[in-house]
């Protein structure tokens, strides 16, 4: 199993040919553990995307064309053995802890195959409604979506360590606190422009500024929340009161 | 495809080329309802996507060599309503007409085209098919009544 996985990672996207055979026996190693999750683009081998220059491992590959059909076209549909099946195997998806072991490169590669991955699986969907009948394994969609999004999770981790690391920075983006018209302090995040504030006619009808007339607004404002609060309060001691007389044995909860 | 909303950065001459690492976007093949040129081919794309974006996209990571792309959004009805008598808008969404360089033809394939199975030989499911076949031709009204039905007398 592991050779043959080893082979059916060759055919990852042609772009990524060059860079993988570079990277030697670890990533074969690598590839070999990441082709046991999704079963689904182990399937998709039929690829046609390879170049002639890929020898190693054809012996134990399925037989795989290298003229390129359709152009590419053909990654928007799954294998031909699969159409028209009721059921369409797949693996599970990809955990942020599985892909927290993978390099950066790694990385890219997969998320390309999932992007793809995803596009063969809209199409299969939109078809089915079209014409009328069930799409084969919708789940694999759903695994395809998390997979996706523990792959960011993780690269936006690295990131955020790297900028820590290097700049001290805890944010990407920058921003700062500012006050809204009615009071509200929260964090404002800071866009791109072309010209200064001072000469941004739009920015400066925001008004990061409270006028006098609105304390009032906000004094009644903040009598309302208080006054929900309490309302919350009172409404769980009255409860623990009930309680406690309708069962004297419970211990009091502390809240 | 949203869980990343970011602000493109501003763009003035003499900047590098904006390149998006692990782009967010994917895109939909669908049949066209009408009649298209032979070298076209219809996609369902995000609103968020370009012209551009889509030749890019389609040359870089599916190989496809563009010819020219026109995209069109198409809005879906605000009109229909819920259990609520509320009103559910239907997404709207963009759709990307790509014509093929090269000369190049593609024709939408037929998915869910029924494979015929034939079960083992001397197998249960072999027998239950044959004795449906067999009930189906005894159902059938006799021809040389010339489709008239058993209704009729004589």
């Amino acid at each position: 199993m592991a050779a043959t996985s080893v082979g059916r990672v060759l055919t990852l996207c042609r772009q990524f040919q060059n860079a993988f055979r570079i990277s030697t026996s670890l990533a074969v190693q690598q590839s070999a553990l990441t082709l046991t999750k999704s079963q689904s683009y182990l399937d998709r081998l039929t690829y046609p995307l390879l170049s002639s220059n890929w020898h190693c491992h054809v012996g134990q590959c399925r037989p795989l064309h290298t003229t390129i059909s359709r152009r590419g076209l053909e990654g928007f549909f799954d294998i031909p053995e699969n159409w028209g099946e009721a059921t369409v195997k797949s693996g599970a998806p990809w955990t942020a802890k599985q892909l927290r072991t993978k390099s950066n490169e790694d990385l890219h590669k997969l998320w390309y195959v999932l992007l793809k991955e995803k596009n063969m699986l809209l199409t299969i969907e939109q078809e089915s409604k079209r014409q009328r009948i069930q799409m084969p394994s919708p789940e694999r969609l759903k695994k395809i979506e998390r997979s996706m999004k523990r792959l960011d999770t993780v690269v936006k981790e690295r990131e955020d360590a790297l900028r820590l690391l290097q700049t001290g920075q805890e944010r990407a983006r920058p921003g700062a606190w500012r006050k809204d018209i009615f009071g509200r302090v929260y964090w404002y995040r800071f866009r791109e422009h072309a010209l200064p504030w001072y000469m941004n006619k739009r920015y400066k009808r925001k008004r990061f500024y409270t006028p006098l007339f609105v304390t009032p607004h906000i004094r009644l404002r903040l009598e309302k929340h208080l006054r929900a609060k309490t309302r919350i309060q009172n409404k769980e001691r009255e409860k623990q009161t009930v309680l406690q007389e309708k069962f004297p044995q419970i211990k009091a909860q502390s809240s | 495809m949203a869980q990343r909303l970011f602000i493109y950065p501003l763009y003035q001459i003499g900047n590098p080329q904006l390149r998006i690492f692990r782009p967010p976007f994917s895109l939909t093949l669908v049949r066209p309802g009408k009649e298209q040129p032979q070298d076209t081919v219809q996609f369902r794309i995000p609103m968020e996507m370009t012209k551009c974006d889509v030749r890019n996209y389609l040359e870089k990571i599916y190989n496809v060599p563009v010819g020219a792309v026109r995209t069109r959004i198409q809005y879906c009805t605000n009109k229909k309503r819920n259990h609520l008598n509320q009103k559910v808008k239907r997404p709207d969404y963009k759709v990307a007409y790509v014509q093929l360089a090269q000369q190049q033809t593609f024709e939408f394939p037929d998915i869910f085209t029924e494979k015929d199975v034939k079960s083992a030989e001397g197998s249960v499911e072999e027998m239950q098919e044959k004795f449906m076949e067999d009930e189906k031709q005894r159902q059938k009204p006799d021809l040389r009544r010339g489709g008239v039905t058993e209704w009729f007398g004589l």
